[in-house]
């Protein structure tokens, strides 16, 4: 996609505007209370918009390679040499025990200089930090969304590192960003409304990943002026 | 008794699964019994309160900056460093009370998220895992439980009370694997008798009205913004009928003139209805020990706050009453508890193995196997990865071809590429052998097969690659002048013969025909598919040879192809080809030929009549890639073919029909002219009088083995021909041509 290929009825947003459709999203977010922040990254004025999920899931979909189980032999004798080091304070613990298995999705919103459009960029892991592999991301999204993911612009999931934190993550390219929002963009213009562009974009993009965004975004946040 | 009698009662809260769990850890099914007869026992006894512990909740993010900080920053130094967790009384019902670290985790000072409570804490990485495993974790639990004691004998609690969640974190990075190994550690000073609950725990919707919730929630947040933050670990609060009141921990003695009756809060991370999470812990002990002795009975609102769907709740929180046993007195540290279970639920560390995403190798890996799956995604739904993938492919040959052909299946994913050659690289080679460099011809030039391999594995170190610097005995080009060189050739064949019988699919590579020839008859007998690519000027030939049937049913299926493919010689075998269908369309693979079915001359020594240039395999620099790609390309696409080898041979008049495969055709050859820019897929028949793979020299080749072969090497290309019957069709053709010629003679 050339920057000679720009259609005048623009799907592009400059980084200014993107910052200020996110600050408009995130005050929302904040009167709702769903999690989103905007996270800086320190000694820069760079940053990204970030909401984790917490999911939990049966135990099982852990079990095969994932979590704590990981070499168990190694671990078991690990706990065996410390434990004389340490008493089984069981007894005194006065607690209730409970076991957990739950997934954490981390959603990352970022400005793509070379695009001109903003970027997901997601990972899921245990709660322990081991990722887990797309597979196993995609067996928990919707069904219906899955099917989707593999039709039209939602066929361009690919593993990228972060550009801010240098960490491997999952992302939509958005290479086919337009392909969609231009449609939305296009049907705002005639109804002369105007749009946040991260809530639209977000809206379309977000569930085929397994990330809910409220409908009250798209009533209750405004564009930028 | 009591302690023993709390802890186990706590188990009688495990579900079904984790019943499950407890009797797959080693020797725990004796403590399962033993708990129902405490259960039993229990049930009578006083309530105590019992607490949620932490479970340790690590972001990606944390491991990746410890990986940075132990790197660039710590180096060898293991002193504590002081990180930053934070939780959270938001979570819906059904998440486990956790402290999280994210990656900022390392920014002590740093901002937290917005209405979760930050925890001071204490890193202790280790520089080995004997370190990790001797340091003293009850020496650390002690430090830090001293700490805690200290802040609240002196006060500085109340001031300051996120002191009383401080945590501890012990860590091993090995740096080398990508394991983590940790330990977290969450002190909680005891009270030895427990906690007696005087009132049970209820929700607060239970015990106040909505007017008093939602003067509770007010007079919250006006305490969260005049305090300048967004969660409030611990404060005050008193209550009417219709309002409720808040302060902060340290203005206890001015907003309680009377301690007979106060009711304290806490920021509480746990969902469950019955029972506080950890941090109440150490709140009570403040409590106890700051006004114990004044105090009658305390009032406990464990403060829960979330917003569901955009509406905000607080009527979850639980609130109950506790009698706190006086401690104003006791100026010794008490025990204190912490270390956190690992998974089976014994006391010890956990670890996590972050290999697949912080080893730049496996990173490699998984990205490159992404590539290829999210191309069957998007595009080849049906495409069959695995069949590709685990190929085991063996190059005969390393020069132009055999790079191109092996960058080609790199791309594919394909793992096992083993070479063979037996040339070294010359100054001529870098520019259009893309595995070789400028360096690789200094000092006489390194073998291209080892060569190649270093250079695959600098490409991608995922490929398992191996070279092998041999020759390939040739006919016509003999090995008889010595014992030695007679043995020698015999251990190359016999090298030969074990690597192709090793291998999935063999590539002909090479710059002569006749160094074809020997693993063209090997792999026609081990039922091996062939792919050869053979290059001219501007021309080239990409083919896959036939596929001999399987040998074990000697019966029905053998001799007719034998019998059929000779008639198809001599004239139409009308009852294998449909009207109208050309001669050459839907041969079956196992009738295809081979390179050497067309030719009419046994392969002898090619470059002993040629001029220097014409030794040289000139040709032009795009041809080798265009052939090599293809190669490959031709391997993938019969290997998609349900029948793989034994697919029907494609040609260029079912370009308009339905492909028999998810990638398109399965052609037998593909024949490309540079020159005008086309290529052809033609398909021809085995050839019975085939010097390479006719039945009669696979017969001979099988029951003679290398003395067959010998003789091969070191007879004339007459040896061959007369053994196939290619004199006798010579000598017969000549004889036509001759008839021929008189006939127009006489004309």
């Amino acid at each position: 996609m050339m920057a000679g290929e720009r259609s005048p009825a623009s799907c592009y947003l400059d980084e200014r505007t993107f910052r200020l459709c996110c600050r408009l999203f995130l005050q929302h977010s904040e009167t709702i209370q769903d999690g989103w922040s905007w996270e800086q990254i320190k000694g820069t004025d760079e940053g990204f918009m970030k909401k984790t999920v917490l999911l939990p899931v049966k135990s099982s979909v852990l079990h095969k390679q994932h979590g704590c189980f990981m070499q168990a032999e190694n671990m078991d004798l690990l706990t065996d040499d410390i434990q004389a080091n340490v008493e089984d304070e069981t007894a005194g613990v006065q607690a209730v025990c409970e076991i957990h298995a739950v997934l954490r999705y981390e959603y990352h919103v970022l400005y793509s200089c070379s695009y001109q459009i903003p970027v997901l960029y997601f990972r899921a892991s245990t709660l322990d930090g081991n990722p887990l592999s797309l597979e196993e991301v995609w067996s928990n999204v919707h069904p219906n969304y899955r099917q989707r993911l593999q039709q039209g612009p939602w066929d361009t999931l690919t593993q990228q590192e972060h550009p801010l934190l240098g960490q491997p993550f999952f992302m939509l390219h958005p290479c086919r960003t337009e392909e969609f929002m231009k449609p939305a963009l296009d049907l705002a213009q005639a109804e002369n409304k105007r749009v946040n562009y991260i809530v639209s974009w977000l809206s379309v993009v977000g569930p085929v990943v397994g990330l809910d965004v409220p409908l009250s975004y798209c009533t209750e946040v405004s564009a930028p002026d | 008794m009591t302690e023993l009698d709390s802890a186990n009662r706590s188990w009688t809260l495990i579900s079904a699964e984790t019943e499950t769990w407890r009797l797959a850890s080693d020797g725990k099914k004796c403590v399962k019994n033993q708990t129902s007869v405490l259960m039993a026992a229990e049930s009578t006894a006083a309530p105590k309160l019992q607490f949620s512990p932490f479970f340790s909740a690590l972001e990606a993010g944390f491991w990746h900056q410890l990986t940075q900080k132990k790197l660039n920053d710590y180096h060898l130094d293991e002193s504590p460093k002081n990180i930053k967790g934070y939780y959270y009384n938001g979570d819906p019902d059904g998440l486990p009370t956790r402290l999280t670290l994210e990656f900022s985790a390392f920014d002590a000072d740093g901002p937290t998220p917005a209405r979760c409570c930050p925890a001071p804490g204490t890193l202790y990485n280790t520089n080995t895992l004997e370190a990790f495993k001797t340091t003293d974790k009850k020496a650390l639990l002690d430090k830090a439980a001293d700490e805690i004691w200290s802040a609240i004998q002196s006060g500085a609690a109340l001031d300051d009370s996120s002191i009383l969640n401080k945590f501890i974190l012990l860590t091993f990075a090995d740096l080398k694997k990508y394991h983590f190994y940790y330990w977290f550690c969450f002190p909680a000073l005891c009270f030895l008798e427990g906690v007696q609950l005087v009132q049970e725990p209820r929700s607060l919707e239970k015990s106040f009205s909505d007017t008093q919730i939602s003067s509770l929630t007010a007079a919250y947040d006006s305490l969260c913004s005049s305090s300048g933050t967004t969660a409030l670990p611990h404060f005050l609060m008193k209550y009417t009928d219709d309002s409720v009141e808040v302060a902060p921990l340290k203005d206890l003695n001015a907003f309680f003139p009377d301690l007979k009756k106060i009711a304290v809060c806490v920021y509480d991370p746990c969902t469950l209805p019955q029972h506080p999470g950890w941090p109440l812990r150490n709140l009570l002990f403040l409590i106890a020990k700051t006004w114990g002795s004044q105090l009658d009975v305390l009032e406990v609102l464990c403060f829960r706050d979330r917003t569901l769907q955009g509406s905000r709740s607080v009527r979850h929180s639980i609130i109950f009453r506790v009698k706190l046993p006086d401690l104003s007195v006791s100026a010794v540290c008490p025990k204190s508890v912490g270390w956190e279970k690992n998974p089976k639920g014994a006391m010890g560390p956990r670890s996590v193995n972050l290999s697949e995403c912080m080893d730049p190798k496996r990173l490699a890996e998984s990205s490159v196997d992404l590539n290829l799956k999210l191309m069957r995604w998007r595009l080849v739904p049906s495409l069959d990865l695995d069949k590709v993938v685990s190929t085991k492919c063996l190059l005969l040959g390393a020069g132009t071809l055999g790079c191109n052909v092996a960058r080609t299946l790199m791309g594919w994913g394909v793992r096992h590429i083993t070479f063979v050659d037996n040339a070294k690289i010359s100054y001529s080679n870098p520019v259009r052998q893309p595995l070789y460099e400028f360096e690789d011809c200094l000092s006489g030039g390194k073998a291209k097969a080892l060569a190649a391999v270093d250079r695959l594995q600098k490409i991608f170190p995922g490929v398992n690659a191996e070279g092998h610097n041999m020759s390939i005995p040739m006919p016509g080009h003999p090995v008889s002048f010595s014992e030695s060189t007679t043995a020698q050739a015999r251990h190359d064949v016999e090298q030969l013969e074990k690597l192709i019988s090793e291998h999935d699919v063999v590539f002909l590579l090479m710059d002569t025909r006749e160094s074809r020839w020997l693993p063209t008859v090997i792999a026609a007998s081990q039922r091996k598919l062939i792919v050869n690519a053979a290059l001219g000027f501007d021309t080239f030939v990409v083919m896959r040879h036939g596929l001999k049937k399987a040998k074990e049913p000697q019966s029905e299926e053998s001799s007719p192809m034998s019998a059929s493919s000779s008639s198809s010689c001599s004239s139409t075998p009308a009852s294998t080809v449909t009207p109208g269908a050309s001669l050459f369309s839907n041969i079956p693979g196992h009738r295809l030929g081979c390179y050497f079915c067309n030719d009419v001359v046994a392969p002898g020594d090619s470059t002993r009549d040629r001029t220097l240039d014409q030794q040289c395999t000139v040709s032009r620099p795009g041809l080798a890639m265009i052939a090599g790609a293809l190669a490959v390309e031709l391997m993938v696409s019969v290997l998609q073919h349900p029948e793989g080898g034994y697919a029907v041979a494609s040609s260029s008049d079912d370009r308009m029909n339905e492909p028999p495969t998810s990638l398109g055709l399965v052609p037998h050859q593909i024949r490309g002219f540079l020159a005008r820019f086309d290529n052809v897929l033609p398909a021809s028949l085995a050839f019975d009088k085939c010097t390479a793979c006719s039945q009669v020299v696979l017969e001979n080749y099988e029951r003679e083995g290398f003395q067959f072969l010998a003789k091969v090497f070191n007879s004339s290309h007459s040896f061959l021909e007369d053994l196939t019957g290619l004199t006798l069709l010579h000598q017969e053709t000549q004889a036509a041509e001759i008839w021929d010629m008189s006939d127009d003679d006489s004309i």
